[in-house]
Formats: structure tokens, sequence, C-alpha cells
């Protein structure tokens, strides 16, 4: 029978669970990267700011990738709702998610290379897919993934983050319509 | 100042101290309350109406930029965690009073649900409740305003559970669903746990401490951290010991009463630091029970999506989050453990869009599955029971101060075997509602998660097996009461705030009762 002693951090769970993020059980306390103090005021960064953490070619390459897990539709991708510098901002503050970063796209390259004698960012979105599938099913799967699925897995919570959190994401795509003024609230008038 | 003797000196301003201290400055005490946390101001210091997108990092911080307030670790603040709660306000039952006569285990309490009733009556008035009078034994009614409509998902869940004989009623809320003379009606923003900036719903500061400063009895001092309360060589608190959370410079106050109401486990703590030669195992402890009995609510959690809903056009179902609730019916079937459970559900908030991290799959299928979803998506929150055992209790952490250098509130909890027993059918009854409505379950909590804090200085008759009297008095300190969750002999499974009020009630008219009499 397992023994639940709380340590500080099940405290704070424990806490956080009774005031706002009552609402969302199983994301808790992580449900969007939690911000470190100095990040909570900031306004918006501009896209391609001085203050980013990964390289122009990481970022590009990024920026990809995301595009490939939300594509434009009728709605923006997830480049146009500002997921990169999303992500950017995040990956800055752990170093183990830079580690798997940096090993993530060195692998992308050597694939492409192995592939077609290429980099990743020169290969037809066609192809970039067909690297990328099998990582987001390994990624799906779950367990005891590979380093290079990790990264996937990674990048496509980051992502998933990043772009339905965003006006675009949310409001555009979703037509979420909370956070309005009723007058009253209307009962269900469908066959149900 | 320092020298005014009070008639009552209240630790805390949630919904034992906010409700305390306003009806004991009513009855015409000399009240002061000392509060750890800032004074807030509800209508321009939460961050109530912000989305995600507005800040960098996607996550909302509870106060705006540059207002003081609630540090998430403890609920430090005027109006304690009245101003972020989701309001729900059940009565107690006699089965939830009487738990051992009913199934023979855990605690009674020493007072019966006719003891309460007039108390939550009073209460209910004055906060506004709104509900629907549905008539069922274990669930009591009380004074309510109107009930505010299903959702088309709720509808959905009532006709599931209904085909499993559960009946499924409207939420019971301390939120007002009609104006009255100084608060305005839910406009339905769905922000309820980010601070209520209209009072719609009920925070212990706005409806029960504010108004009450008009008596000009009622002294509120926020930022004034207890850590010591002191007693004579009579056993009789002397002087409640505090601190300035800015300046840190010391003060102490006088009562001829001292009420402790810090929120479970941090009035545990401050007894426990409260050490003395006449106590030297914590204030009130001469029975070694304090922090013992430790009974949180027990929760599993599902997120879903109603098939019926996907694919449908997003509406605006935000509503003030939950509006029905399953109340509990397993107490009255046959079961192999004690004690029961009820089922929160859809109280989530659609901009919480956490689940499309886990949805399969990248590209225009799994942009458009995640769009179709969203507006089927729903948590379900069942809470259950749970008995004490010896191996759930609150202590202090001395290894790992706070920011002021006390010792931190620990909380142990481990499930017996009935408890365990509970929690694998709470979930088995859940799939079952769940799939008799059509939901598919897209995640299922691996492990029970604690919510509501309940326990640690139980009320009983016996002083040497409890904390405090029927009167919420402590045994060993005739001038020591504590008012909040943590004198619940048992939890009940329904949600505790209004039980915490209704008991705040009752003790401050005993409180009142003894002045007059001018017994303290």
């Amino acid at each position: 029978m397992a023994t639940y002693s709380s340590d500080r951090r099940s405290v704070l769970k424990i806490m956080g669970a009774i005031g706002a993020t009552c609402a969302y059980p199983y994301a808790g306390d992580e449900l969007f990267a939690q911000a470190a103090p100095e990040h909570q005021h900031l306004h918006a960064a501009a896209p391609h700011d001085a203050t980013r953490f990964l390289t122009e070619v990481d970022f590009q390459t990024i920026s990809r990738i995301a595009d490939l897990i939300i594509p434009e539709t009728n709605t923006p991708a997830a480049s146009g709702a500002g997921v990169p510098a999303y992500i950017d901002m995040v990956i800055a503050r752990d170093t183990e998610q830079q580690q798997l970063v940096a090993d993530g796209l060195r692998w992308l390259d050597a694939e492409a290379g192995r592939q077609a004698g290429t980099k990743f960012m020169d290969l037809s979105e066609h192809v970039q897919i067909g690297i990328l599938e099998p990582l987001c099913e390994a990624a799906d799967a779950g367990d005891s993934l590979a380093r290079n699925a990790r990264f996937f897995a990674l990048i496509k919570k980051l992502t998933a983050d990043g772009y339905y959190t965003s006006k675009t994401g949310l409001i555009d795509e979703l037509g979420y319509q909370g956070n309005a003024v009723l007058s009253n609230f209307p009962a269900c008038v469908h066959e149900h | 100042m320092a020298n005014k003797l009070y008639d009552v000196v209240v630790i805390g301003s949630g919904a034992g101290g906010g409700t305390l201290s306003a009806r004991l400055a009513g009855l015409g005490a000399e009240v002061l309350v000392l509060e750890g946390g800032p004074k807030v101001d509800t209508r321009t210091d939460f961050n109530t109406h912000a989305l995600p997108h507005e800040f960098p990092s996607r996550h909302i911080p509870i106060m705006k930029p540059g207002k003081p307030g609630f540090d998430g670790e403890r609920s430090r603040g005027i109006g304690g965690k009245t101003m972020l709660w989701n309001a729900v306000a059940l009565r107690f039952s006699q089965r939830d009073f009487k738990g051992r006569q009913h199934d023979g285990a855990g605690e009674d309490w020493p007072i019966d649900y006719a003891d309460m009733a007039p108390y939550y009556d009073q209460i209910e008035r004055e906060v506004g409740v709104c509900g629907n009078y549905d008539h069922l034994e274990d669930l009591p009614d009380g004074v309510f305003l109107p009930p505010i409509p299903m959702k088309c998902s709720d509808v959905l869940i009532k006709k599931g559970a209904e085909k499993l004989g559960i009946p499924v009623i409207h939420v019971r809320k301390a939120t007002l669903s009609k104006a009255t003379r100084t608060r305005p009606a839910c406009h339905f923003c769905g922000n309820c746990m980010a601070g209520c900036d209209v009072v719609a719903k009920y925070n212990s500061a706005d409806v029960h401490m504010f108004p009450a400063l008009k008596t000009g009895k009622l002294t509120l001092r926020p930022n004034s951290i207890v850590h010591e309360i002191a007693v004579s060589d009579e056993a009789r608190v002397s002087e409640v010991r505090y601190f300035d959370r800015e300046t840190r410079a010391e003060a102490v106050a006088r009562g001829r009463i001292t009420v402790v109401s810090c929120a479970c486990a941090q009035s545990v703590a401050l007894l426990m630091m409260s050490k003395s030669s006449r106590f030297p195992a914590g204030l009130s402890n001469s029975s070694g029970e304090l922090g013992k009995n430790f009974i949180p609510h027990i929760n599993a959690g599902f997120e879903v999506f109603l098939e019926d809903l996907v694919g449908n056009p997003q509406g605006n179902d935000e509503g003030f989050l939950d509006h029905a609730y399953i109340p509990s019916f397993m107490h009255k079937q046959e079961r192999d453990y004690p004690r029961s459970f009820g089922i929160q559900f859809n109280y989530q908030n659609h901009r919480a869009v956490g689940w499309a991290r886990s949805i399969k799959g990248m590209g225009r299928a799994y942009k458009d599955e995640v769009k179709a979803k969203f507006p089927a998506y729903l948590t379900f929150s069942p809470y259950q029971e749970m008995l004490p055992n010896r191996d759930s209790f609150i202590d202090l952490d001395y290894d790992d101060p706070d920011a002021y250098g006390l010792p931190r509130a620990r909380r142990h909890w481990k499930l017996s075997d009935a408890d365990w027993k509970l929690h694998r059918d709470m979930k088995r009854k859940c799939a079952d509602i769940l799939l008799a409505s059509k939901a598919k379950i897209h995640s299922v909590s691996a492990d029970p998660s604690t919510n509501h804090e309940i326990g640690g200085c139980r009320m009983g008759a016996d002083p040497r097996t409890s904390v405090v009297d029927a009167f919420c008095r402590s045994h060993d300190v005739p001038n020591l009461y504590v008012v909040d969750a943590s004198v619940f002999p048992s939890a009940s499974e329904k949600n505790p705030t209004l039980t915490i009020m209704a008991l705040a009630a009752r003790t401050a008219d005993h409180i009142g009762d003894r002045l007059k009499k001018g017994e303290v």
C-alpha cells in the first residue's frame, strides 16, 4: 500500500488544488509552463527579439516542427500564433530540456543526412513529415521513450500549450466564447 | 493599542474567522482579527478576467501586477480561501454527523444535525446560496435562491446517471442567482476561482467582515503573522504573539478569548509551535491528539469527451463552473466499506486546453480533432470521505522553514484497506456513469489525491481522545477556541465550507453568551 508523505512540493499541490487550480485536476500545476516571477508581468515578447535563447537556425527548425504539428488551415499555423517564441522562452529556463532539444535537432539532421544527404530543413515537407511521424507515434504511445521521441513529445507538448493558450488558438481556432458577461445562463433546449 | 484587552482575538479571516468575527462584533463584542496576509480589494486586485495569452508564460498570476495578495502556498490574505473557492455550499446530514452509528466505523460528532440546522439557515440567508429543493434525506435542503440551469453537458450526464438510478441535482453554491441589496447576481464569466470581482460569489471579507466594520467593534489587522499563543500558569491564553509581514516588527495582542481559524493544517501548526512548560507537546495537546486524525477529502479524476457534443459548434458554456452535482448514493447500497463519495463534475474552465497535449497524431487531423473535441470536454471528480488512521497526521517540519523562519505544516496521509475499497469502487461507479452518458474517457487519475483539508484538532466529548469540545473550545485551555475544518471528527464526502461557517456562527453565539454572563 502506498504511503503518501508530504514533502514541500506535495504541500504546494494540496494547497494549489484547493485554490485557483482546482478546475484543472490533472494538468494542475503543470498545465502551462509555470511562470518564474520575472516572467509574469512582462508584455508579450516581440518576435525575433534579442532575448531569444535558441540560435536562428534552431529557432527556424523548431518553428517548422511546430507548424507540421499544427499547420495552417483556415486559421494560422503554430508559428503564426507565436508558438516558437513561447517554446524558446520555456526551454530557456530548463537545462535538461535544452539538452534534449539540442540532441533532438542533431538527430534530425543526422537522419536527414542518412536519408537524403542533406539537413532536415532542406528536405521537402513530405519527407520531414515522414521523419517526424514515427516519433509522434512513439511519443503518443508513451512509456520508456527513446531520446528522439522524448524530444518530439516535448515539442508537441509545448506546441499544444503555446497554440491553445494563444489568442489565435483559443479564440480564433477553437471559438472560445467564455469570459463574457451574461444576464442569464441559457438552459439547454436541445433534444439530448 | 498593544495593551488594549479585546473581548476576542481571532487569528485568521476565512470562512471560519471571518464569519465568527463579524457575528461577534454584531453581538457587541470588541473583536480583533489578525490576518497573516494583506488586505485585498476584490474589485481591483485579482486578475479575474485575464486570458492566458496576455502573459508570455501563459500562466495567469492570481494578483494583478503590484497588488499584494495570495502567494499560492498559504491562502494568506483577507478572506482566506473564500476569495478563491468554488463556492459549493452543501449541508451535512445526520448521517455525516453520526457516521459511526450509521456504519460502525470512524467517529461521531458530539453534535447532531438539529444543533446545526438553525445556523445553516442563518448562514444561507446571509451569504446567499442558490440551489434546488430536492428533498433528499442525505443532503438536506436549505434556504435557497433559485437554481442556475444545467448546461447541455450536465443534462447528458444526468440522463446517463438516471439510467443507473443515480440522481443528478443542481449544484448548491454560495453565489447569487439573484441580486441582493448590496451584491449583483452572477454574470457567468466562469472565473469564480480567479477571485470574483463583483462579489456575486461569497467571500468572508466583503460579505461578513467589511460590513461588520460599521459596528465600530471590529478591528482588522492584516499582514500580522501569528507565531505563538502564550499561556499563563493557570493554562489560560495570556497573549498572542505576532509580527508584521513586511517590517517583521514583533507585537502582541490580548483578548479574553482567543480563536484559532487558520485553515486546518495552519491551525494545527500554530498550536504545535506554541510550546510552553505547561504544554511541551504543543498548546491544547494534553491528549496527544493534536495533529492526529487528519482526514482530507480523497479525489479521483477523469477527463472525458461527451460523444453527443463532439463536433458541435462552440457556445459559451462557462457559466459559474459546475452547475450540477451527484450526491452520495452508495451509503444506501450494500457495499464492503464504510462511508461514501459524491461527485463534482464539469467544473473545468474551457480556456484550459491542457488535454490537447495528449490528443494523438500531428498535422491537420490533429488540429481538427482538438477543435471537434473542444465543446465536448469535461472533468469528473469524485470526492470520498476517508477514516482517521494513525498514519495520517499533520506535524511540523523544522528543517525546511518558510520565508519567515517558521516551521512548515507537513501533511501525511495513507489510505486504509477500507479507504482503498471505497476508492476503487468510486472509480468503477464513475466509469459506469460515464459509459451510460456516452462519455469517452480520455484520462483517469492513477493515484488518489487530496483536496479539502480536514481534521487535526478533533472535536469530542472526551478530553483524552479529542482536542476541543462540542463548542470548539479547547479541553485544556478554557479561553481558547479552534474554528475551522480541523475540528471535524469525520469529514463527510460533502464540501466542508458551509459547515465551517455554520459552526463559526454557533461558536460565536456561544462565546457571546459567555461574555454576556461574565464567564471570561
